[in-house]
């Protein structure tokens, strides 16, 4: 009797908890695997921006300078940012063991590889989407180069119209990217 | 006859008691320990308690926990009922300006409802550790957002160079 009522709790239990994993993670990637890499590289980079600390930040973003306002816009929807880059003095400091844990999620849940540009020079690029609709919902950004590794990924809806426009801003670099309202304000003219 | 015997076992005995007594002897108490048969199953009273209580603590963290985020996904609502109602020294009607009948008759809910269209900022002030963590957010923020179009960037650039936008352009019809 005992062990028939113990069964349905603890799935019971397995299933709110479940739920509330995959409610609390939705589009955000895991990243703790590629922690070990901090110690082999030069210069390591560490964002880790939850929705509590977006919302704070977004407040420090002046409402009366144009391009903080912009960015703020941007930023107010976000539900977080987190980015590990690592810049290596030597070649061969990782292996693409390291990335699979990464790679593995992004190749589930929902998420389209949107871009893979392979360059000699600079490494590969691979830019992952995630779709809730039509909305983009999630972001993820993978470069691999010989020195250098890095990991980006914004949670929550992306404008990237609005991602666009942060180009040559606050020392953001210009991307050359047109926004469509602005190619048909171009073609107009 | 003396009935001592009977009482205290003093006095002379009665054959007839005696002979009894014999024969009841064999049914004396005899003091030995107890013992329970093997086969003998005692039901146990089932505790239901601990999986009651267990019941009720994720019962209770599901409520706050939905709870939790109703309140987070509303955000920042434009106006907060605690701010608006906050008392504040109030002198909307000046001495020289005669009350109207309807003035006069104002309950303080109402006059609360007046003060309820002034003009205040929405967002609570900061509170210096929050600042200085929302400093630190922004600063993170912007490292993000510059890494993020840096990649972008390159990935944009690759992208041109593979497909120049006159590309199309310069095709001619073949046949």
């Amino acid at each position: 009797m005992k062990s028939s009522f113990k069964t349905p709790l603890i799935t019971l239990l397995l299933i709110i908890s479940t739920a509330f994993v995959a409610k609390a993670q939705d589009t955000r990637i895991q990243m703790t695997s590629l922690d070990h890499l901090a110690a082999k590289a030069t210069e390591t980079v560490d964002v880790n921006v939850d929705e509590r600390l977006m919302k704070l930040a977004a407040r420090l973003f002046s409402d009366k300078d144009e391009d903080e306002r912009q960015i703020k816009k941007l930023v107010e929807g976000l539900k977080g940012i987190y980015v590990k880059s690592f810049q290596f003095e030597n070649e061969g400091q990782y292996i693409p063991a390291d990335l699979e844990p990464i790679r593995a999620q992004l190749r589930g849940a929902g998420w389209t590889r949107l871009v893979n540009v392979t360059s000699k020079k600079e490494g590969n690029v691979e830019v992952y989407l995630q779709f809730a609709g039509e909305m983009v919902n999630g972001l993820a950004v993978l470069h691999t180069d010989d020195k250098e590794l890095t990991v980006v990924n914004i949670v929550g809806p992306v404008d990237l119209d609005k991602l666009a426009q942060l180009e040559g801003q606050m020392g953001i670099p210009d991307l050359g990217i047109e926004s469509p309202k602005a190619k048909k304000k171009t073609n107009e003219q | 006859m003396n009935d001592d015997y009977l009482w205290d076992k003093t006095g002379e005995p009665d054959p007839q008691v005696q002979e009894l007594e014999e024969i009841l002897g064999t049914l004396r108490y005899q003091r030995k320990p107890l013992q329970i048969p093997n086969e003998l199953r005692v039901p146990q009273r089932r505790n239901y308690f601990p999986w009651l209580a267990i019941a009720a603590g994720v019962l209770l963290a599901i409520l706050a926990g939905g709870i939790w985020l109703s309140t987070r996904s509303r955000g920042d609502a434009p106006q907060r009922q605690a701010e608006v109602l906050s008392p504040a020294p109030v002198k909307e009607v000046t001495p020289s300006v005669p009350k109207t009948p309807e003035r006069k008759n104002e309950s303080p809910e109402e006059m609360v409802a007046v003060h309820k269209h002034r003009p205040r900022s929405s967002t609570p002030v900061l509170s210096k550790q929050e600042h200085e963590e929302a400093l630190m957010a922004k600063e993170q923020v912007m490292l993000a957002l510059r890494l993020t179009t840096e990649k972008l960037s390159l990935v944009h650039k690759k992208t041109q160079n593979a497909y120049p936008a006159n590309q199309i352009k310069n095709q001619h019809r073949v046949g």
